[in-house]
C-alpha cells in the first residue's frame, strides 16, 4: 500500500511551509555540524534565509520524512557504491580492460521530481553504470554501461527509490 | 599500534588504492564515457574509505559528522558533474558531423 506524497500545488501555503521546515532542518543541521553551538543564533538566522530563498527560488515537492527507510537507503546505497567502485577498480586494473560499453534507454517508472532527481544522480556511482541525459520530458534516461548486463543496477535503484518514497512504479 | 590505529590505516590505504584505480582507469579507460565510471565510483568509494578511516581515528562527533558531510558533498559534486559532462559529450557526439563521428 502506498501513501500520496504532499500534492505539488504550487502556490499552496501549506507546501511552501513544509519545504521551508525541510530545508530549515538540512541548514540548520549543516551550521551544527561546520560550527557547533557557536554563533547558533546567527545559524538559525542563514538557516532561515536560505530556506526562505530556496522556498521562493526552488520549491519543490515534498515526502514525508521517514527515517528508518531512509537508513535503509543509505545501507543500500553504500554496498550499491562500494561493488560499483571495486567493480570499476578490477576493470582499470586488471591486466586487459575488460568492458564492453554500450548505451542504454531506461524508460523511468518513479514520479518526477526527487525520486527522478536521485535515480539521475546516483546512477553514475552504482556498478557499470552512468546517467547521461534525460529525454521525453524526463520520462527516458539515457544511461551509458560498461557492459550490457549492468542495466540491472537501474532497476535495483529504481525499486529502492520507489520503496523509500512509498510510491508506484509506472509499471508496477 | 592499536586496533583502531590498525582499521584507520587499513581504510585510508583502501581508500588512497581506491584513488589510485580511479586515476588508472582515466589513463586506460578508452572515451569520455568510460572515464567518468572510474573517476565517479572508484574516487567516490576512495573518500568514503579515507573519510571512514579519519572517523574512526578521530572519535569525535563533530569531527564525524564534518566528514559525512565532507563525503556527501564530495558524492554530490561527483555524481552532478559527471551527468553534465556525459550530456554535454553526448549532445556534442549527436551533432557532430559524421565524418567526426567515425574518427572517434
Amino acid at each position: 500500500m502506498t501513501t500520496e506524497p504532499t500534492k505539488p500545488a504550487a502556490g499552496s501555503f501549506r507546501t511552501g511551509l513544509s519545504w521551508f521546515a525541510q530545508a530549515f532542518l538540512v541548514l540548520t543541521l549543516i551550521w551544527i555540524a561546520l560550527n557547533g553551538l557557536s554563533g547558533f543564533w546567527a545559524g538559525l538566522a542563514a538557516a532561515s534565509a536560505g530556506a526562505a530563498v530556496g522556498t521562493y527560488f526552488a520549491r519543490g515537492q515534498t515526502y514525508p520524512w521517514r527515517p528508518l527507510k531512509w537508513l535503509a537507503f543509505i545501507a543500500f546505497f553504500i554496498i550499491e557504491s562500494i561493488r560499483g567502485g571495486v567493480d570499476v577498480a578490477a576493470r582499470a586494473m586488471g591486466p586487459t580492460v575488460r568492458i564492453d560499453p554500450v548505451f542504454e534507454s531506461h524508460s523511468i517508472a518513479i514520479p518526477p521530481g526527487l525520486p527522478t532527481i536521485l535515480l539521475t544522480s546516483f546512477i553514475s556511482l552504482l556498478p557499470g553504470t552512468l546517467s547521461v541525459r534525460l529525454r521525453e520530458h524526463d520520462h527516458e534516461l539515457i544511461v551509458h554501461a560498461l557492459t550490457p548486463g549492468s542495466m540491472a543496477s537501474v532497476t535495483r535503484l529504481e525499486r529502492a527509490l520507489a520503496w523509500m518514497f512509498n510510491v508506484e512504479r509506472a509499471d508496477g | 599500534m592499536t586496533p583502531t590505529d590498525l582499521i584507520t590505516l587499513s581504510l585510508l590505504l583502501a581508500g588512497c588504492g581506491f584513488y589510485l584505480a580511479g586515476t588508472v582507469g582515466l589513463l586506460r579507460f578508452p572515451d569520455v564515457f568510460c572515464r567518468l565510471h572510474a573517476l565517479t565510483k572508484a574516487d567516490n568509494l576512495g573518500l568514503f574509505l579515507v573519510c571512514s578511516g579519519l572517523a574512526v581515528h578521530s572519535g569525535d562527533w563533530r569531527i564525524v559528522s564534518l566528514l559525512l558531510l565532507i563525503w556527501l558533498v564530495g558524492l554530490l559534486a561527483a555524481t552532478v558533474s559527471a551527468h553534465l559532462i556525459a550530456r554535454h559529450a553526448h549532445e556534442h557526439e549527436a551533432d557532430a558531423p559524421e565524418e567526426e563521428n567515425e574518427l572517434r
